[in-house]
């Protein structure tokens, strides 16, 4: 017993040596970041999280907030599980006092973590839970990516009516990401009269497709979509192209991550996919991209992208917040937040629905070889797509 | 594209899974044999030998594609295979040996204890991205009557039906296979009779870890490598070893094809989703175990009082 | 900090009835099974489709919870027993990923990997326990704790108990003592899936929404663990083991070192203790409660 004794002793004094380290400065504020840092997912917290420590590290070299507050983010790991998620939460709300909260990465932990900070009058915007209700959830909820609603439409009406589709095929992963683009898209593209002929699906860190594939050959479509995150997309184009598959694929914005060109190697070519605009690959995209990948080491992806320019908005609202009140006011924070008009992100001019939706458009690309090149911007108003010039 | 070649497919497809599943069970069934528990770590071990192969290999490969592609391919190979070996011993050394005469309990969680901290290392060290291990060889596909085969396929299906024959010459012929039967049948009589139990256990870990190894690096050709590679396919294989009649070598390879065909013919002629199928594994696993509750192989344990 | 030791409690209470579930399946049988995760599952899904979806009142949906948990908990049981040590360790982990697969398949009952949101919250007498109050909740989960531990702890004292006992000693000898083994061992996997249940209906109503993603096998192989470490075989113990485990994996985030170390430190940090703790007392911090016959923990070839 004495050892367990002397064990509970140790674990206690250890526990309260950060308490007296927790000084209360007056120089910082804090953020909060919830997604995936270990575990299967643990890539896309990794890659999203560091966009926003991009942001806050080049705004503290200018000296930070009002030119003398540093911006400090606290990143907690919620391992892809509502549980951890809300447990990160708690800790950013009541112990490190977070002003505004970036994340969570995934749809099922948003919508926990969702609920409490509404509750708790903190808001939260999430640079990619794509699921169409996180917004309903409340007045403090908001996002920099597109919902699947509209990229959905934005797909549907495009591939039928642009790329003249008319049988689609879709395979796609039973996550909550995949399967809202599988059905915004499929309700969409048979507005127009097309037909899904086959929708088959995989199951989460599945890495063999060719069943599916094959099945899909099968019932002859015009084109397959595949709505997936990079890893498996990757892989279904390689084993597509073993399988001697010609059909085209088409895909969505987890294709906007580089990282599939390191992949799937030369298997990328002639793919079509819906993903964010990048204002015609402007040219502070092309530094984002740039700066990320000298600081970190790979690429950044569509979401790190959005955590990029989610931490920004939130700068530029602090400021606003706090050279009017000269303090840090969650509730000042969310009101300016909501009201930002035009901001010139990366991701393209950023403004934010009734919702707390981002006003989005979607782009739309093609791959050349190892290279996507640019088509045209486009959006679904009242059922018709629309292009934006 | 006509339904018998789709079929011929499908099999083929189903025989790749499979052998991928069998690959790895093979290791699982070894350390299992002779230790009578779940080495948890099986798959970490797996992955942690990819990685050493992938870094081996693009540390010595050199710019163009050529005969020392293939060669650097196997020196990669085994520079993973024996870093496994050594990394399964020691882990059996530190966290199993002091367990051998604890609850059966005990060993399983220490074993969960060790996959936890070699995932989570392999994380903090080597990044979470999934690494691209490139093929040695042209992977094009060849086609007999408009069904695909790659040599990828070729190649793991030939792995495993080598492997599986050596070691079944090793464990039946063998002074040091004939000592691990023995140590796996009763480790007090074998040490009575003059057999090292503990270097023969240790000599089991290495070579089922660097089976684990050779399994990782064959199949990251296709999956890549990442931390979490060796997860759930480790527990599919596991489920493999435990259907074939775990500690039975034949019985892992029998397990694991039967497992890919099942998974592959469950949804391709079945119709069912295929999102449901781990559960068509998890079904014919316990139907199987109901049937004959030692494995398809496996014998039968006579219940002493 | 304070909220976040109260937060920690619940996820302790959560845990410890489906501890004290296992404890009677693993400590007093001697069975390896490993299904928590699956009747977790079953019991979160319960409760949220039948409040989500039927409008049904919580405490309604408790018992039937703990009653569609135990029917599967005799559905699995029945065949599975015949299972020997990690045959019905493998056989029953694959029970609670076939529980996960189909509720992440099962589109028009489950939502399928949307999961189902928009729980509605417990109340009691009119009084709302919201899960943001935290202090209510606890209450509120600890006395299901309590109610457990005092309703099973009597079982494990009683006939049955003694039963169970026997069997786990030596199977043989207990069926030849007149003991109906087959039927004792279903009794403590349906009282052990009951008890999951009902800390799922729970869960649910703390996270306020279900995913299929939160029940991953982890779940069962941590309340396992919760079950050795704090000692099998005695209830007062395995509650302390989900406390401690609970502690552990929250440690970082309470004393504010989860965003000072990388987070793979703290799985990495879990991982050492598990097998410190296990080379030093595989017994369990309290070890089993004394008060028969001499123990054969240490005996090698026993099935736990």
């Amino acid at each position: 017993m004495k050892k367990v004794l002397i064990a509970t002793l140790l674990i206690l004094v250890v526990s309260i040596i950060p308490i007296f380290a927790q000084g209360a400065s007056e120089s910082s504020v804090k953020l909060g970041f919830i997604g995936p840092m270990t575990g299967d997912y643990g890539n896309y917290g990794n890659l999203i999280s560091k966009g926003a420590l991009l942001a806050i590290e080049q705004k503290n070299a200018k000296g930070g907030i009002a030119g003398k507050i540093q911006i400090e983010l606290i990143v907690e790991d919620s391992e892809g599980d509502p549980q951890k998620g809300l447990a990160g939460i708690e800790k950013l709300a009541s112990s490190d006092k977070i002003v505004a909260l970036i994340g969570p990465v995934f749809t099922g932990v948003a919508f926990a973590v969702g609920e409490r900070v509404q509750n708790e009058g903190i808001m939260m915007v999430t640079p990619s839970g794509t699921h169409k209700d996180i917004t309903d959830i409340g007045n403090y909820v908001f996002r920099t990516v597109a919902s699947d609603g509209l990229q959905g439409d934005v797909s549907g009406h495009y591939f039928y009516e642009k790329l003249g589709i008319r049988k689609l095929g879709v395979l796609y992963v039973k996550n909550d990401y995949s399967q809202g683009l599988y059905e915004g898209t499929k309700a969409s593209f048979e507005s127009r009269g097309g037909v899904v002929t086959i929708a088959e699906t995989a199951q989460i860190g599945d890495k063999d497709f060719k069943t599916q594939l094959t099945k899909i050959r099968a019932s002859n479509p015009d084109a397959i979509y595949i709505p997936n995150y990079t890893a498996e997309m990757a892989q279904i184009l390689e084993q597509a192209t073993q399988l001697g598959i010609k059909i085209p694929f088409l895909s969505s914005d987890g294709f906007s991550n580089p990282e599939i060109y390191d992949l799937a190697g030369d298997y990328t070519d002639g793919v079509i996919y819906v993903g964010p605009t990048q204002v015609k690959e402007s040219s502070d995209y092309k530094k984002f991209v740039a700066d990320y990948t000298a600081k970190w080491g790979f690429a950044p992806d569509s979401f790190a992208t959005n955590a990029f320019d989610a931490a920004n908005i939130l700068f530029e609202t602090l400021e606003k917040v706090y050279a009017k009140n000269g303090k840090f006011d969650r509730k000042a924070i969310r009101d300016t937040f909501a009201a930002t008009k035009d901001f010139p992100g990366v991701t393209g001019t950023v403004n934010f629905a009734e919702n707390g939706d981002l006003v989005a458009y979607q782009g739309v690309y093609k791959v050349e070889g190892k290279t996507p090149k640019y088509i045209g911007t486009y959006t679904v108003v009242d059922g018709e797509l629309i292009e934006i010039k | 594209m006509g339904s018998i070649a789709e079929f011929f497919q499908h099999l083929m497809n189903g025989l790749t899974l499979g052998g991928i599943y069998a690959l790895i069970a093979l290791g699982y069934t070894m350390v299992y044999g002779i230790l009578k528990f779940i080495n948890f770590a099986h798959g970490d071990i797996l992955m942690v030998g990819s990685y050493i192969g992938l870094f081996t290999f693009d540390a010595i490969r050199g710019q163009t594609m050529g005969p020392w592609t293939v060669i650097a391919f196997f020196i990669a190979m085994l520079a993973g295979m024996l870093f496994s070996a050594g990394l399964g011993m020691a882990i059996e050394r530190i966290a199993y040996k002091p367990l051998r005469r604890a609850t059966r309990l005990a060993p399983l969680l220490s074993a969960i204890g060790v996959s936890f901290i070699l995932s989570n290392m392999a994380a903090w060290m080597w990044g979470t991205k999934s690494r691209k291990l490139d093929y040695p060889f042209d992977n094009s596909p060849i086609y007999l009557k408009g069904v695909s085969i790659t040599p990828h396929q070729i190649l793991i299906l030939a792995v495993v039906i080598v492997m599986m024959v050596a070691l079944k010459l090793f464990v039946d012929r063998s002074r040091i296979g004939k000592a691990m039967r023995a140590t796996s049948l009763d480790q007090d009589t074998a040490k009575l009779m003059g057999i090292k139990a503990d270097k023969i256990i240790a000599i089991t870990f290495a070579i089922g870890s660097a089976l684990a190894a050779t399994a990782g690096f064959l199949i990251a050709l296709e999956i890549k490598v990442y931390p979490s590679m060796g997860t759930m396919t480790g527990l599919k294989a596991f489920v493999a070893a435990v259907v074939g009649g775990i500690g039975n070598i034949s019985g892992a390879m029998l397990g694991g094809i039967l497992l890919g065909l099942l998974e592959t013919f469950g949804v391709a002629l079945l119709g069912i989703p295929y999102g449901l199928r781990d559960t068509i594994a998890f079904v014919a696993l316990i139907i199987i175990l109901l049937v004959k509750p030692e494995g398809l192989l496996g014998k039968a344990e006579k219940e002493k009082v | 900090m304070f909220n976040f030791i109260l937060l920690i409690l619940i996820y302790t209470a959560i845990f410890a009835l489906m501890a004290i579930g296992q404890n009677l399946i693993t400590g007093y049988v001697g069975l390896l099974s490993l299904t928590q995760a699956g009747f977790f599952a079953i019991g979160s899904y319960v409760t949220a489709i039948l409040s989500v979806t039927y409008g049904w009142n919580f405490w309604l949906t408790v018992p039937m919870a703990a009653l569609i948990s135990s029917f599967f908990g005799l559905l699995i049981g029945l065949p599975t027993l015949r299972l020997k040590g990690d045959y019905l360790a493998i056989a029953t982990l694959g029970f609670g990923e076939i529980v996960r697969n189909i509720l992440n398949n099962w589109d028009s009952l489950t939502n399928g990997p949307m999961g189902i949101q928009r729980i509605p919250m417990i109340s009691l007498f009119g009084i709302q326990i919201s899960p943001y109050k935290k202090w209510g909740f606890l209450v509120l989960v600890w006395i299901f704790v309590l109610v457990a531990y005092f309703l099973f702890d009597r079982l494990a004292k009683s006939r049955l108990g003694r039963a169970l006992e026997a069997i786990r000693e030596d199977e043989i000898a207990a069926s030849s003592m007149g003991i109906n083994v087959t039927r004792y061992k279903v009794w403590a996997f349906i009282l052990g899936a009951a008890v999951a249940g009902v800390a799922g209906s729970l869960q649910a109503e703390f996270i306020l929404s279900v995913t299929p993603g939160a029940f991953t096998f982890m779940v069962s192989i941590m309340v396992l663990c919760m079950v050795v470490l704090g000692g099998m075989g005695n209830f007062k113990a395995v509650i302390l083991g989900a406390f401690i485990i609970q502690f552990i994996s929250y440690f970082p985030q309470l004393v504010g070192l989860s965003n000072v170390i990388p987070p793979q430190f703290k799985q990495i940090l879990f991982g050492l203790i598990l097998v410190v703790m296990m080379i030093w007392r595989p017994q369990g911090i309290l070890g089993r409660e004394k008060r028969s016959a001499p123990r054969r923990l240490f005996r090698s070839g026993g099935d736990v």
